[in-house]
């Protein structure tokens, strides 16, 4: 049973992994919008795995937590934050080869330099699959990282934000069942987060360089 | 229910329920409220709460008494500061985020589990944003959209430390944890968990290279609000990094990264051309320097740090709203733009020199005695190298700053006049508040000497 | 029994000259078949060799002011295909004359030798339309050389060795590891590369618009015997690039090394093709071509998946 969960996590990581490059390049908001949904859906997927691998109902209740909370209500304040009238709502000048390069130097540097350094010193060991699994929430969380920094529009950012929070969820199912009312306040947290982001995004929907702010 | 059990919980509901007041009409609800909890806080010196759910000692009851007390301050002070001036949300919503933005704050405090703390730290956060757009200001909308993203990605990164202290040791109680790693010996995981809280619950302290939201946030926010930002949010977040720290003391980094941060920090105070941003990178200062003194530790390092965080919550709190003051009577933000406030605000300015003087450690102010501990702790420890830098970067910041604040105060002169009498009297009350620290201080020394 | 000497002789030539010779045959079926698709009459399926023959009678013209390479590199890129098509695996699935002389990675690299050489010839064309051309493709083939070379790299990890038929044989004796993790992203990375690499639909149209061409425009200046080498050369290439594709990644099953029984990895190998080409065609008939600038992002997202291949099984075991 762990066995065949550990073959299934790989794929289901590695395509979270895809969905989080898919967002990257993506210049059109609503693409964005949904690629963040599938993540969500598939981290529940492996939430459901694991679940079903380690006979732990935790994990169940967290994948239904993560399908309404990050799957539904995310999505559906995110989408209601675009503007409507415009249909065509994109960031311009998305080089989508010159992104993919950084975000794939940053995320092996990065990865590389934690996994090598780091996880080989110490002795951790994941609920599924080998220790080697651990690289794909980490890799989640720096390519969220570099959404953040590469974009200026307010929703790519918050989408950055919102695939951090998913690496962690990545992170803490692949190694140990974390108390539910933790990560309930923890979904709680960024749903809010998310709604607060909305607010401001209707205000200011990109950034520049503020004269006032430097220094 | 004991009664410091009963204290906790009341507390954590009092500001919640004067809202709620507020809300129903009766105006002054907001202040009586900070009242009753700044009493409530005092209360609990005597009557601790049973380690259990909540987690309270001598540095939590500090921390709690300077969060109340600034938050009492500050509702005091919006009274005054929005008074006919257009804002940006509505004035209830303020009340309730402030209200929330407490609760959230003294919630991280007292909560005797490092996985609610966390989410108590982003609590505030969420909280807090949209305090910043109270002007409304393309400019505000910037910083407080900054302060968004950096903090939450970097709260974010310190959940990894989280997981991996659960991971090692199989509870997240404050208490428990402290108990399990008080005797054994320290794991590679906890070291790693440790470095990782600080560049993560870091950010929200302000130390260096993750600083970068902060003067934003501080100069775009309202008087009242930054006074909260600087004087309780930051600390706040350095208790809950001072919580993670002792699970296993990584001191040389953690010293090194709040040395290098001193000396960022007074770089660029060097500078500033605006006063509110100017006090805010002296926020930056006083926090890491307060990490060191954490960081150092022993009964000298401890007892330095609180009493530089609690003199300096009041002192620079002081310094927020004599730049409030001085913001809402002549709407100027440039310090080259202020001249000779001394005949016209004598008030204002009077507190404004005197929370700068605290602020930069002058004796007799708390702080100068906070400071004076920690950099003796750090000799006692034979990190002499730090000790050099700190005390120059220090002596560089106090004439940074004061010399600045002088220059506004007594070159030439000027037509302004007080906005209103009770808000100098606020920003008086808290500017001399570090004095009475210090003196308190220093009688209660000599007594046990 | 037939002396191990001679079988292995026969093997080579065997495979030199079917390479060679048919590798004009799947050009011209998958023409053939695309028209069929697209509801067209389309040419015969020999059309490429109808093609060659007629080029190779006519008259060959040097462009004014052309240099010594133009002249003689389509010769050299020929023989560099040549050899490429004796040391991998192409036909044979075992080492025959030659294979001891490259491994995969100095198969990448004579790869990017031979392209690299027919840039350098149209660059001595003296025409600026060539030079044009060899911008271009220089600005695309610094993702898509970067992806081969990853892509042959990463798959040797796979047994640590990187000689392609060890390769082969393990994937034959371990099925299970053709659908790791890996190895699918190793086979989605090159075939990205393949269609690039080939010219075809949603990276390259290979008709005359000189707005679309990418490997079209290095041979603009060409013509008569060199045109006709040039072309039966870029045939091979095509035919070696879908040969590993097909021999290492996507099916690696099938191939016979014993005496009698060698000889069927002809029809094997055609029905093989035969799988790629209506892969292709799939491809290319559903796909509409991307706007110039676009292929760069597309030779991107080839590059990234071949890097998550390399990272995935460095750290997954």
């Amino acid at each position: 049973m762990s066995s065949i969960a550990g073959t299934l996590a790989y794929p289901i990581s590695s395509f979270i992994l895809i969905s989080a490059f898919y967002m990257q390049g993506q210049e059109f908001i609503r693409p964005m919008i949904r690629g963040q949904l599938i993540q969500s859906l598939l981290i529940a997927a492996v939430s459901f795995i694991v679940g079903f691998s380690e006979n732990n109902i935790d994990f169940i209740i967290l994948g239904i937590f993560i399908v309404f909370l990050r799957g539904a209500l995310v999505t559906y304040f995110l989408e209601k934050g675009v503007p409507s009238k415009k249909v065509y709502f994109y960031e311009k000048k998305v080089d989508v080869a010159y992104l993919l390069l950084v975000d794939l130097i940053f995320i092996v540097i990065a990865v590389f330099l934690i996994y090598s350094i780091v996880f080989s010193s110490i002795s951790i060991k994941s609920l599924i699959g080998n220790n080697g699994i651990l690289v794909f929430p980490l890799t989640l969380f720096f390519q969220g990282l570099f959404l953040i920094a590469s974009r200026r529009t307010t929703f790519a950012q918050i989408i950055g934000y919102v695939e951090e929070e998913n690496a962690l969820v990545l992170f803490a199912l692949f190694l140990l069942p974390i108390p539910i009312i933790i990560e309930a306040s923890v979904f709680m947290d960024v749903l809010a987060l998310v709604v607060i982001s909305s607010i401001v995004v209707i205000e200011k929907s990109t950034h520049e360089r503020v004269e006032e702010l430097i220094g | 229910m004991s009664p410091g059990l009963f204290l906790v919980i009341l507390t954590l509901f009092v500001p919640v329920v004067a809202f709620l007041f507020y809300f129903a009409g009766l105006k002054a609800a907001n202040i009586a409220g900070g009242v009753i909890n700044t009493s409530i806080a005092v209360l609990l010196y005597f009557f601790r709460p049973p380690v259990g759910l909540f987690f309270v000692d001598f540095t939590t009851w500090v921390f709690i008494m300077m969060v109340t007390a600034i938050s009492l301050l500050s509702s005091f002070y919006a009274t005054r500061y929005f008074k006919g001036s257009k804002m940006g949300i509505k004035e209830e919503t303020f009340y309730l985020l402030m209200a929330l933005f407490t609760t959230s704050m003294l919630f991280s405090l007292v909560i005797n589990n490092y996985g609610l703390m966390w989410v108590g730290i982003e609590a505030t956060t969420i909280s807090s944003a949209l305090l910043l757009i109270t002007d409304k200001t393309e400019t505000s909308l910037e910083a407080t959209w900054r302060y968004l993203v950096i903090v939450s990605a970097g709260v974010t990164f310190a959940f990894f430390s989280i997981i991996l202290i659960y991971y090692s040791l199989g509870t997240l109680e404050v208490s428990s944890v402290l108990a399990i790693t008080a005797g054994t010996k320290s794991t590679p995981i906890l070291k790693i968990a440790v470095a990782i809280a600080l560049i993560g619950f870091g950010t929200k302290v302000g130390v260096f290279p993750v600083h970068t939201w902060l003067p934003d946030a501080h100069s775009e926010a309202p008087s009242p609000v930054s006074a909260m930002f600087s004087g309780v949010l930051l600390p706040t977040a350095l208790y809950v990094l001072y919580r993670i720290f002792e699970i296993d003391p990584l001191r040389s980094l953690y010293v090194w990264f709040g040395v290098i941060s001193v000396v960022a920090a007074s770089i660029f105070l060097g500078y500033q051309t605006r006063y509110k941003r100017m006090f805010a990178y002296s926020t930056m200062e006083n926090m890491n320097l307060a990490l060191i003194g954490f960081a150092s530790g022993g009964i000298a390092g401890i007892t330095g740090a609180l009493l530089l965080l609690i003199s300096h919550s009041f002192g620079k709190a002081g310094a927020f709203y004599s730049s409030g003051n001085v913001l809402k009577a002549t709407g100027k933000k440039g310090i080259e733009d202020i001249n000779g406030l001394w005949n016209s605000m004598p008030m204002t300015s009077g507190s404004m020199l005197l929370s700068s003087l605290a602020v930069t450690g002058t004796p007799p102010f708390g702080t100068f005695f906070g400071e004076f501990l920690i950099l003796y702790n750090l000799l006692t420890l034979h990190y002499y190298i730090q000790f050099v830098i700190v005390l120059f970067f220090l002596m560089t910041a106090f004439i940074s700053v004061n010399l600045n604040v002088s220059k506004m105060i007594f070159r030439g002169e000027s037509d302004y006049s007080e906005p209103d009498r009770v808000m100098p009297l606020i920003s008086m009350v808290s500017s001399v508040m570090p004095i009475v620290i210090g003196i308190i201080f220093l009688v209660m020394t000599i007594e046990m000497v | 029994m037939v002396d191990v000497q001679y079988v292995t002789l026969v093997e080579t030539v065997l495979q030199y000259f079917f390479v060679v010779l048919f590798a004009p045959l799947f050009a011209g079926i998958l023409a053939s078949f695309k028209s069929k698709v697209e509801s067209k009459k389309g040419p015969s399926i020999f059309q490429p060799y109808y093609d060659l023959f007629k080029l190779l009678r006519k008259e060959t013209l040097l462009p004014e002011g052309s240099g010594l390479l133009f002249k003689y590199i389509p010769y050299v890129a020929f023989g560099v295909y040549s050899l490429i098509s004796i040391i991998i695996p192409v036909l044979i699935p075992q080492p025959i004359y030659f294979t001891a002389s490259a491994d995969f990675l100095g198969g990448a690299i004579l790869f990017s030798t031979a392209a690299f050489m027919k840039m350098a010839a149209a660059m001595n064309s003296n025409s600026n339309f060539s030079a044009l051309g060899t911008s271009r493709a220089i600005s695309f083939n610094f993702l898509s050389e970067g992806t081969l070379i990853t892509v042959f790299f990463a798959v040797s990890l796979i047994t640590a060795t990187n000689n392609p038929y060890v390769t082969n044989h393990f994937l034959v004796a371990n099925p299970l590891q053709n659908v790791s993790l890996d190895h699918i992203f190793a086979t989605l990375a090159f075939l990205m590369l393949f269609l690039y690499e080939t010219g075809k639909l949603p990276l390259e149209s290979s008709g005359l618009q000189e707005l679309g061409m990418i490997e079209e425009g290095l041979n603009y200046e060409y013509s008569g015997k060199l045109l006709a080498i040039n072309k039966w050369g870029s045939y091979i290439k095509q035919y070696l690039l879908g040969s590993v594709l097909l021999n290492v990644f996507l099916l690696p099953w099938g191939l016979f090394s014993t005496y009698p029984l060698f000889f069927l990895d002809v029809p094997v190998m055609i029905l093989k093709w035969l799988l790629l080409i209506f892969i292709v065609i799939a491809i290319e008939t559903t796909l509409a071509k991307l706007r110039l600038f676009r292929i760069l992002d597309y030779l991107a997202t080839a590059f990234t998946f071949s890097i998550l291949f390399l990272i995935f099984s460095e750290v997954i075991v």
